[in-house]
């Protein structure tokens, strides 16, 4: 079996599961209001979303085509329920603030979707590459979500009890950005700053192209 | 409290105080994913609100009759409510499919989809497992109450995308500057809409 950097790196900005694939997003918008919460969220998704990649990988040659679903779930709730149960135990603080949101990821579209979509279809490895590469991309944009509004929000970024970085007393912290609407405006907002910039970068790619080729600039551009 | 009163806070509180979708952000990717047509939106709630109750009765008669008394509901709960919720819809899209081909046509292709809405998984489970969800009103609900909360989370669902696709429908022939067009628009919209149901918190002290 070949093993293809693309499994691992698709995840990350082509195909980015909350940016591109607009899955995952209920629990991304929810958890994204501290840094810290972001950060284990994330690492339980890598978790149970690369487990149950391999697992369902492994046994697609006796699954029925006809109660894949069934399956799948059980094998998703399975790993969900041991993140659960661990965090519980390890870290009762951090629990108590993701709540729901651990539980949950039972139905996170983005671990059933990459099931269907790629570990059903897979083989082992591959389907092990595309479960991280996917976990990394949905921590990213979670990381980026957590640092705006907590940053904005509160006016200072702590983790673990210590104060990382602080925009002073003077600054007014509109806590509308830690509230529910500052979620959706955040993430409306990054989405379309990375469209700003791909289509920035596409221009100046087709610009380039065309300059080397010594011909001149379609006018309009792309 | 009264009787009456309590089934209207629990109707109250589930419907637009905790808005499953705008609130709680709990199955947003079938928010955005079919808010784009007003039809696929009416037919998705419909479904969500049948599927939604009989679920929930489901997993409230498990928990009561099976899990607690036998005590092994703290680690079994998410395996046993999925699994249940999933062979649910796959039976009843089986049985609509033979017996009301009109009714088929209507919901059945959001059937599957439902299996994966976080909605349904939520609900059921705050009325099996009270406090789930942290609402503040949370205590062990009996059936009927059950029934009630569900039906307000299901409208609430509805309420939301019904509201939110009328709204898209129009923003699609807004001038909206070039990179926000299409999902980062509807994100900012939803922004708006939240703001708006924020608004019922801490009415009537919920």
């Amino acid at each position: 079996m070949r093993v293809r950097l693309i499994d691992l790196t698709r995840g990350l900005v082509q195909e980015n599961p909350l940016l591109r694939l607009m899955i995952g997003l209920c629990s991304a918008l929810a958890v994204s209001v501290k840094v810290e919460n972001t950060i284990f969220m994330g690492l339980a998704v890598i978790f149970v979303l690369t487990l149950s990649n391999i697992v369902i990988s492994a046994i697609r040659p006796v699954t029925p085509d006809n109660i894949r679903i069934p399956i799948f779930l059980v094998v998703v709730s399975s790993f969900v329920t041991i993140v659960d149960l661990v965090l519980k135990a390890y870290f009762p603080e951090v629990y108590a603030r993701l709540g729901v949101w651990i539980p949950l990821i039972v139905v996170n579209c983005i671990i059933l979707g990459r099931a269907e979509a790629f570990a059903y279809r897979n083989g082992i490895l591959a389907s092990t590459l595309d479960g991280l590469g996917m976990g990394a991309g949905y921590t990213l944009v979670l990381i980026v979500m957590g640092i705006v509004r907590e940053l904005l929000g509160t006016g200072s970024i702590t983790m673990m009890g210590v104060t990382l970085i602080s925009l002073g007393t003077g600054f007014q912290a509109p806590t509308f950005m830690i509230t529910f609407p500052g979620a959706f405006l955040t993430f409306g907002l990054i989405m379309g700053a990375l469209n700003k910039a791909q289509s920035a970068l596409a221009e100046r790619a087709a610009r380039r192209a065309t300059g080397s080729a010594g011909r001149p600039t379609p006018v309009g551009g792309v | 409290m009264g009787e009456v009163q309590r089934y209207f806070l629990i109707f109250l509180g589930a419907l637009l105080i905790y808005n499953i979708l705008l609130i709680r952000f709990i199955a947003l990717c079938s928010y955005f994913g079919i808010s784009n047509s007003m039809d696929t939106s009416i037919g998705m709630s419909l479904a969500v609100i049948f599927v939604m109750m009989v679920s929930s009765t489901l997993s409230w008669g498990l928990w009561n009759y099976v899990l607690a008394p036998l005590g092994i509901g703290e680690f079994l709960y998410i395996p046993v409510f999925i699994f249940v919720i999933a062979s649910f819809v796959q039976l009843e899209e089986m049985f609509i499919r033979k017996t009301a081909p009109t009714l088929y046509k209507a919901m059945g292709i959001y059937l599957p989809l439902i299996t994966t809405n976080c909605a349904v998984l939520a609900a059921a489970t705050e009325v099996a497992k009270p406090g789930f969800l942290k609402m503040s009103i949370a205590y062990n609900y009996t059936l009927p109450e059950a029934w009630v909360y569900t039906f307000g989370v299901a409208l609430g669902y509805s309420a939301a995308l019904i509201l939110f696709a009328a709204i898209r429908e129009r923003v699609d022939f807004a001038p909206v500057p070039g990179p926000l067009r299409g999902y980062p628009m509807a994100f900012v919209t939803s922004a708006l809409m939240s703001l708006a149901f924020t608004g019922f918190a801490g009415l009537f002290g919920l």
